[in-house]
């Protein structure tokens, strides 16, 4: 049926001056073939991008933005990303994490949608970002230039697609009870989102007991509040229906509860939901050809549902090609037992380093500006040491090939707590915690705006918008960062070595070591001549040493071997002594040093 | 903040949006018959634009005591020989979908076949007065009528009105002049009811000139502003005086539109013998327009926060061939059009998406179109048929508003005796966006074959553009996936593959300045 407009359109495009081609989608929008981009995801450097807040390539996907209020859509798109696709590589970006591409409940009392994880239809992509081959598009150009991209899903819950229905009346209902008076207590209905009840939410009547609460889902097309796609997520069946958490130190609130805002939770534990979100998932790498999945809320869903999830995706995704997928989870804990326990054998690839981001990012560098806060490097050293008992030590079959606790993913804050410099606007700190953060084992993660000295508080405001600044590739932070990067790239041992730590302390005061923290990456799977060794001082009111009275720095290296500081601008140099000692003195507060052996640095 | 602006504006101006509206979001492309309530115009390709005087008036000479008729005669009252005239243009249908529900026009490009067309009324009642041999003047006023109608509804408010034409003429020997509010256009495609060349509907006024040699040269400028974010706006603010707020005009600013044609005539004179009939001829049409829209600032009525409008522009350049017979209304016609920018959108219409700067630019809109009638003996047949590109200035690689279009209609007929015939009507039409089908992970492709028969009185007589016209009309639709896949999944047409259209239909025209 097309050859008749073909032959049309073959003839006007001859015929009128200036008549462009006929109509096409772009090959970059085409079904991609899968194929696998990684070769060992310790070299990547991932960036975290709110697809709303990193840049507005298309304004005609501006629908209904409110510039400046940062609970409303802003305008990002897919897109943006693409044209900026550039200043990312200047950065030393080599993986992209986007926000949920899904489609999402528009709007919630009087908060957007705008970062993804209020899923209504799990089978099409979000129009405030673009359709699905601007989405394509922007996949291919980063894998174009070697970067890759994970994609941002959700297991544990739906948007806020239904209410339930406590006083039978067909209605969502939100109204204060009572009167406040004896025998009437004030108490509030809301059938939106009521609180937990282990019999599931019940109705409400004050003649006594009416049984469950019937679940109505609603319909407003014009927000995109619909029962939820595909299949059985549109059915009362694939919900819990116990009403939100309200206590997070309960097991069965946690799993079976609905998330905080209304999410409604799903019923993970049936087979016909599994299937449906493996599905729904799995089609989205087959579509647009992603490299991972960052997975939200793991620790509100049953364990054993990863148990399915991860092996049925590297299963189906392996067999088209696209192998070393990685999945990390999000559990929104400092405990670190809790979060290893999702590497099991057969589960996650890795999660996101959450103990690590309180003990180590916030309590030691953070809080460098106040001493009754910080805590001593000696914190970082007992955490990474409990590393090989609490994570999976076996690559998981048919992931990675990397055990997680060699790919766990490190950050300094994400979108869901308060950014780094939101309490002392410490840019010296920032870039020493960037420092460890490009050296330590495992996988960077940067959150976006980091590069700009964003310094917003907790959500929303540490999601702000990163075209404000112009896209600045000039200011320190950003080419603290970029240099940093180049290192990691440049030496091996940075990204595949092993870790020994040299020097931990628990002083924070006036102490000759305070603040100290260093430790080697050598050897492992970077070669066995592969060397490095970061030295830290976290102190931000002194120089410290790497010794403390007559005892020193012992390294692995062989005595007199010369370090060269890479990150360095002048590239000082410091020699071991002839019992392998390094003593390096008057290390400037809040100032890192990279050392790597003379004979092995690189222009 | 374009979208929201224009979101409002396809509420507030949908009714009067031409069918070639390329940036509908409103699902599939509103068929003309309810997006562009154009009425159709019989064709009369040889006869003088009418910007320029009538060629029974237009030799005569300047009054013979070189005052201007105009002054003398603003000192008199109308002439004896002034009188009113009343002329219509309509077309009334009602139809069945065969299937229990209201038949529904179908057509997936702007332009499609008008068998299915929505009912439509234009009331003209007009003035003409000869001031002296030279000077001659006409006031001009039609109320348009637009479903649905009150007997079919119930509903006395739905019917709405609209002053389409309302305008005073004067033509000055070989000038003429008018001022108004005018739909102001040349040529159509009867079977598409399409202006393909020049359709300009604004408020402004225009002169005109016939030259010796046979040529007509006619300029306009007008103005349009919507009643639009896009290009109005009114705000609250504090009152300078007293209590409350007042209303300030915030955003104003108009579409400036000049047009200029040039149409040289070929016909036999006495001084030229160029073709064997005297009643044959050719034309050729040169054409141009400009638009201009102001920079301005508006407010975002989410935010209140002060967002700019910037300046916007565009041009439009085309050319049209016809030759007629002369005989029993045969001719064939061809247009061909280029627009960029803010040309690309006809001036009632608000454009829904914009390049990053949020304006037109990189807009294009090119089109080739055919048009003819052929009678002879008792057959006759119509053509109509168009390709055009239409691009938006979106930066995506994809967008609802890129798309190419075409159709070919041919609706041959028996006239049997001199007041009855028989149509036949087969089209195709087709539109391909620059948009991913997901079924068929290609280009969105929407495309329908039409076939239908129209037996009809004509009280007139025969003849193709003889009105009035009462008819039967049947008309079946196959629409291909794409052509469903344009409408909302609880929509029938997003359903059915097949469509009929089983009605009565009746149109008319008759002394109407819009077709002469």
């Amino acid at each position: 049926m097309r050859t008749p407009l073909l032959l049309a359109c073959a003839s006007a495009a001859t015929l009128v001056l200036a008549s462009p081609a006929c109509v096409s989608v772009p090959a970059a929008g085409q079904v991609p073939v899968l194929a696998t981009h990684v070769q060992d995801w310790r070299d990547e450097v991932i960036y975290q991008v709110l697809v709303d807040r990193f840049a507005d390539g298309d304004v005609n996907n501006d629908d209904k933005i409110q510039p400046g209020f940062l609970g409303r859509y802003q305008g990002g798109d897919w897109k943006g990303i693409e044209d900026h696709l550039d200043y990312l590589q200047a950065l030393g970006v080599t993986t992209l994490w986007i926000s949920p591409v899904i489609v999402n409940v528009d709007t919630d009392a009087g908060i957007d949608g705008y970062h993804g994880y209020w899923a209504t239809d799990l089978t099409k992509p979000n129009k405030h970002f673009g359709d699905l081959v601007a989405l394509r598009s922007m996949v291919a150009a980063a894998h174009d230039v070697g970067m890759k991209v994970v994609l941002d899903i959700v297991c544990n819950h739906m948007g806020q697609v239904f209410f339930y229905d406590q006083n039978h009346n067909g209605q969502p209902d939100d109204y204060v009870l009572g009167s406040g008076q004896p025998g009437s207590p004030i108490g509030q209905l809301n059938e939106f989102d009521p609180d937990w009840n282990p019999a599931g939410v019940q109705g409400n009547s004050p003649n006594g007991p009416v049984g469950r609460a019937p679940i109505l889902f609603i319909h407003d097309p014009t927000i995109d509040r619909e029962p939820p796609q595909p299949g059985v997520l549109g059915t009362v069946a694939a919900y819990h229906g116990m009403g939100h958490i309200l206590d997070y130190t309960d097991p069965a609130q946690v799993v079976y509860g609905d998330f905080a805002g209304g999410l409604k939770d799903l019923a993970t534990e049936r087979d016909d939901v599994r299937a449906t979100l493996v599905d729904s998932y799995a089609k989205w790498v087959e579509s647009v050809d992603f490299d991972g999945f960052r997975i939200d809320t793991i620790k509100h869903v049953e364990k054993s549902f990863w148990d399915v999830f991860t092996p049925a995706i590297r299963k189906r995704l392996g067999a088209q090609g696209k192998n070393d997928f990685f999945m990390f989870g999000e559990a929104f804990d400092g405990d670190d037992v809790l979060l290893g326990s999702y590497t099991s054998p057969g589960e996650l690839d890795s999660v996101f380093y959450f103990s690590q981001h309180y003990q180590v990012y916030r309590d030691v560098f953070e809080y460098a500006y106040d001493r009754t806060q910080q805590k001593g490097t000696d914190q970082i050293q007992t955490l990474w040491a409990a590393k090989m008992k609490n994570y999976g030590t076996v690559a998981q079959p048919g992931g990675i090939g990397l055990p997680p606790y060699k790919a766990l993913v490190n950050f300094i804050d994400n979108h869901d707590v308060s950014r780094f410099l939101f309490q002392s606007g410490d840019t010296a700190a920032l870039k020493n915690a960037l420092t460890l953060l490009y050296t330590e084992d495992g996988i960077p993660d940067l959150y976006y705006g980091t590069e700009q000295n964003f310094n917003g508080g907790n959500d929303p405001a540490n999601r702000e918008v990163l075209w404000n600044s112009g896209f600045d590739t000039t200011n320190d932070t950003f080419t603290h960062i970029a240099k940093l990067a180049r290192i990691r790239k440049t030496y091996p041992a940075l990204r595949r070595g092993d870790t020994t730590v040299r020097w931990a302390s628990p002083h924070i005061g006036t102490e000759e070591d305070a603040g100290i923290f260093a430790f080697e990456r050598s050897g492992g799977d970077a070669g066995t001549t592969a060397y490095a060794m970061i030295v830290l001082n976290t102190n931000a009111f002194k120089m410290s040493d790497t010794a403390d009275g007559t005892t020193v720095l012992v390294s692995s290296l062989p005595p007199n071997t010369t370090l060269v500081d890479v990150l360095d601008p002048k590239l000082t140099t410091y020699t071991t002594d002839a019992s392998a000692q390094l003593r390096i003195g008057n290390i400037k507060a809040q100032t890192g040093l990279i050392l790597i052996p003379q004979s092995q640095v690189k222009n | 903040m374009y979208g929201l602006g224009l979101a409002i504006t396809l509420s507030t101006v949908s009714l009067v949006a031409r069918a070639d509206d390329p940036t509908s979001t409103q699902g599939p492309p509103a068929p003309a018959s309810t997006a562009a309530p154009k009425p159709a115009a019989p064709v009369a390709p040889g006869a003088a634009p009418d910007i320029v005087p009538d060629p029974q008036v237009s030799d005569k000479s300047p009054t013979p005591n070189g005052t201007t008729a105009a002054t003398a005669a603003s000192a008199h009252p109308p002439p004896d020989s002034g009188r009113f005239e009343f002329g219509s243009y309509g077309r009334i249908s009602i139809a069945s979908d065969g299937r229990g529900g209201e038949g529904r026009p179908a057509n997936v490009v702007s332009h499609g076949t008008r068998i299915d067309q929505d009912p439509y009324v234009e009331l003209e009642l007009r003035r003409e007065d000869t001031w002296s041999d030279d000077i001659h003047t006409k006031v001009v006023a039609t109320l348009a009528i637009f479903p649905p109608l009150f007997h079919y509804t119930g509903d006395l408010a739905a019917t709405q009105i609209a002053v389409r034409n309302l305008y005073t003429q004067a033509s000055y020997g070989d000038w003429t002049l008018w001022v108004g509010s005018r739909m102001y256009r040349g040529d159509d495609i009867y079977l598409l009811d399409w202006w393909p060349l020049d359709n300009l509907n604004t408020v402004g006024g225009g002169v005109g000139v016939k030259l010796p040699s046979d040529t007509t040269v006619a300029f306009h400028t007008g103005m349009v502003r919507l009643d639009n974010i896009y290009q109005y706006q009114q705000i609250q603010d504090v009152s300078p005086f007293g209590f409350g707020a007042t209303n300030v005009t915030l955003l104003d600013r108009p579409r400036i539109v000049e047009s200029l044609k040039i149409t040289q005539f070929f016909r036999n004179n006495a001084h030229h013998h160029l073709l064997q009939s005297d009643n044959a001829g050719f034309k050729v049409i040169l054409y141009g327009e400009a638009h201009e829209l102001a920079a301005g600032v508006y407010q975002d009525p989410l935010t209140q926060l002060r967002e700019p409008a910037p300046a916007d522009s565009g041009f439009l350049v085309g050319g049209e061939l016809a030759y007629w017979t002369g005989e029993r209304n045969t001719f064939v016609q061809v247009f061909a059009r280029h627009a960029r920018g803010l040309a690309a959108y006809d001036p009632l219409q608000v454009p829904t998406t914009s390049a990053n700067t949020k304006t037109t630019a990189g807009s294009t809109d090119s089109l080739i179109a055919l048009g003819g009638n052929w009678e002879q003996g008792m057959f006759g047949a119509l053509v109509g048929a168009y390709v055009r590109s239409f691009r938006d200035g979106d930066p995506s690689a994809t967008s609802m508003n890129k798309f190419d279009e075409g159709t070919f209609v041919v609706r041959p007929q028996v006239f049997i005796g001199e007041h009855w015939g028989v149509a036949v009507e087969g089209s195709y039409q087709q539109r391909r966006y620059a948009y991913l089908d997901p079924t068929t992970n290609s280009a969105l492709s929407a495309s329908e074959w039409r076939g239908g028969v129209i037996p009809y009185f004509s009280p007139a007589g025969r003849g193709s553009y003889t009105r009035p016209q009462l008819r039967l009309i049947y008309a079946i639709t196959d629409r291909n996936a794409g052509a469903r896949e344009l409408y909302a999944p609880d929509d029938v047409f997003a359903q059915r593959k097949v469509e009929h259209f089983i009605g009565l239909g009746a149109e008319w025209w008759f002394n109407s300045s819009s077709y002469p």
